[in-house]
């Protein structure tokens, strides 16, 4: 039961990550912006799913 | 170059009452050094080195808001003016952390001294050598692996914040980078742990044993070496980290910019 909860709050986690890449590609013409927001995202995202908390 | 001396003079101009206030504060911590008179001298020199921990801490959440004041700036409409001005990003943003970085040293070289009175009050008199060292090596040192990468991080922080403005959406880069944080810097210690003194390190502080010996402290016989030693790497790895930081902090600021 915990392991499913858990994987059903990873998944959210993600889609509100996906959906925040989405809103930070848009949000700004500058490509290092982009990019360094890209890379936090990613870094995140390498936590939710395979990372050591 | 005369741009840069420009935009160093402006940040005089705008952050100098946070600068004076900050190496003001320094009376304080240095008066309540002096209030610490309860306790043997080798606990007095434990609160007073807690004191200074605080006071050094304090300076860096200081300094951190000093730099990162951009939101204030483009309520006035002073980030819009200087986003406009023929210097380029790299010079707007090198002269925010240069001026910075000076108040810094200076607070964290004056936090050396009030440790070195410190000792003193508790009976461990430092060599000429090991005093200029605590003088001047460790501000260096702990300005170089803390206090820089902490402010090229705040800029960079609020510069990309700042490329969302007009979007309305600056607070998720802010927070995505706030909360990436941690594990970057997890990550980094890691590798700098693996590569720890493959470097020569810096032996410091020679003679502290001796005065550790005359006020009848004796050091631990694990340790093999007289002295401290630092390791070159974690001051090299966090320059090189906060080099990184501004040079994209400049590139935004261009793009933002253009």
């Amino acid at each position: 039961m915990t392991q499913v909860f858990l994987i059903v709050v990873r998944v959210l986690v993600l889609c509100l990550l996906a959906y925040w890449v989405f809103r930070l590609w848009g949000g700004t013409r500058s490509w290092t912006s982009r990019a360094t927001s890209a890379l936090c995202i990613a870094v995140l995202a390498w936590q939710v799913v395979a990372g050591r908390f | 170059m005369k741009g840069f001396a420009t935009l160093l003079w402006l940040e005089y101009r705008r952050s100098r009452v946070w600068a004076a206030a900050l190496l003001g504060s320094l009376a304080f911590w240095a008066w309540g050094l002096e209030q610490v008179t309860y306790a043997m001298p080798e606990e007095q020199l434990g609160i007073r080195a807690g004191f200074l921990c605080a006071a050094a801490i304090t300076g860096l959440v200081a300094l951190a808001f000093m730099i990162g004041r951009f939101r204030s700036e483009t309520r006035q409409g002073q980030y819009q003016i200087l986003l406009l001005t023929p210097p380029s990003g790299y010079f707007h943003i090198l002269a925010r952390f240069t001026f910075a970085l000076t108040i810094g040293l200076a607070y964290a070289v004056a936090i050396a001294g009030l440790l070195w009175w410190a000792t003193g009050r508790a009976g461990l008199h430092l060599t000429s050598l090991d005093t200029a060292q605590l003088l001047l090596v460790c501000p260096l040192y702990g300005v170089g692996i803390v206090m820089a990468p902490l402010l090229a991080w705040t800029l960079l922080l609020m510069v990309l914040s700042s490329a969302y403005r007009i979007s309305g959406t600056a607070w998720i880069p802010g927070t995505v980078m706030v909360a990436a944080t941690p594990f970057v810097l997890r990550f980094l210690g890691e590798r700098l742990g693996d590569v720890l003194y493959r470097l020569p390190g810096w032996r410091l502080f020679t003679g502290l044993d001796a005065a550790l010996a005359r006020i009848g402290i004796e050091r631990s016989s694990e340790a093999t070496h007289a002295g401290i030693v630092l390791p070159q790497e974690p001051l090299w790895g966090m320059l090189a980290l906060a080099t990184v930081m501004l040079v994209l902090a400049g590139r935004i600021w261009q793009e933002v910019e253009a």
